[in-house]
């Protein structure tokens, strides 16, 4: 009976929303399970995908041109001796934001995209970052942080 | 740089969603012990009422387009896990349907709102799906952006 009264609950839910359909893109989404063995924390720009791939054991951040379905070099970004965490790439492409784990510390980074440059975004007061998400330009950031034993956000404004 | 006060609101905030233009942030809270998503005004920190998504907690991965207009994230339907778009615009809400048992896990909507990129587990493994909204959800652009009207040219 119970399992009946949700069943219902649910029809009922779909019956109240739109009935138009979002359609999957299987060229794209064949690529993206081409040579990873999973992957990971997906974020949209305009014509942008970022994502955590994973080969060989480990875990890459990636960056898509979605219009034709390219990988885009990242130099600098990926360091062997980083485990990336999470990541937000902003609007326009310009900037991924990365939380990520270098011998036990975990850190706020901004890559910048034309030049090519990661650099490590301090947290006043400290923290453990954790989640991360950019806006349209890159210019804020919003950060999860853990402080005494419990989930902040902070806002960052970035020149 | 400059910052916003740490500990931005006052209590536990986990998840955090910038809007494209910056001016909304969507969080999700601990609400009387149910995880909720919240959103507020980055300027002046009034919360914006989402009447559509009061119940099917817990919410999870929260994701806004350009002006806020869209909100994507993952529910909970009875024993299933379930992606959803509110339209805060006209109330409306719109599932994502996953065939095969796939389970959603993160999601991220486009700036515009014509594409959605959705983290789901798949016989063990995460996978990333993108799907086309195109026929389902207008167009969240900037302000002040130019729409596709050709220009004018003088007549020869």
């Amino acid at each position: 009976m119970r399992m009946v009264s949700l069943s219902l609950g649910v029809l009922l839910f779909l019956a109240g929303c739109s009935s138009d359909r979002p359609r999957p893109r299987p060229e794209l989404n064949g690529l993206l399970r081409q040579s990873v063995s999973s992957r990971r924390d997906p974020s949209l720009g305009q014509i942008w995908l970022a994502s955590l791939g994973k080969r060989g054991g480990r875990e890459r951040i990636e960056l898509i041109d979605l219009r034709n379905r390219r990988p885009v070099p990242l130099p600098g970004l990926n360091r062997a001796d980083a485990q990336p965490i999470s990541l937000s790439v902003s609007g326009d492409g310009s900037r991924i934001a990365v939380v990520q784990q270098r011998d036990d510390r975990t850190e706020l980074f901004l890559y910048r995209r034309n030049a090519a440059a990661l650099q490590r975004i301090p947290l006043d007061p400290p923290g453990v970052p954790r989640s991360v998400s950019l806006d349209g330009s890159g210019r804020l950031l919003a950060v999860q942080v853990s402080r005494n034993g419990r989930w902040d956000v902070d806002l960052i404004r970035l020149p | 740089m400059e910052r916003a006060s740490g500990g931005l609101l006052a209590t536990s905030q986990q998840d955090p969603a910038l809007s494209g233009n910056g001016k909304w942030l969507a969080v999700i809270s601990d609400l009387r012990g149910r995880q909720t998503v919240q959103m507020r005004n980055v300027i002046n920190g009034s919360i914006q009422a989402l009447p559509q998504l009061k119940r099917h907690q817990p919410h999870s991965s929260p994701s806004l387009s350009w002006n806020g207009r869209y909100i994507a994230l993952i529910t909970q339907h009875g024993r299933r896990r379930m992606a959803v778009i509110a339209d805060r615009l006209n109330g409306r809400l719109h599932p994502i349907q996953l065939p095969g048992g796939r389970d959603p896990i993160q999601v991220s909507l486009a700036p515009d709102a014509q594409t959605l990129a959705l983290q789901v587990t798949d016989q063990g493994l995460w996978r990333v799906e993108i799907f086309d909204l195109s026929d389902v959800l207008e167009i969240d652009r900037p302000a002040g952006q130019a729409l596709s009207t050709p220009p004018l040219t003088p007549a020869p």
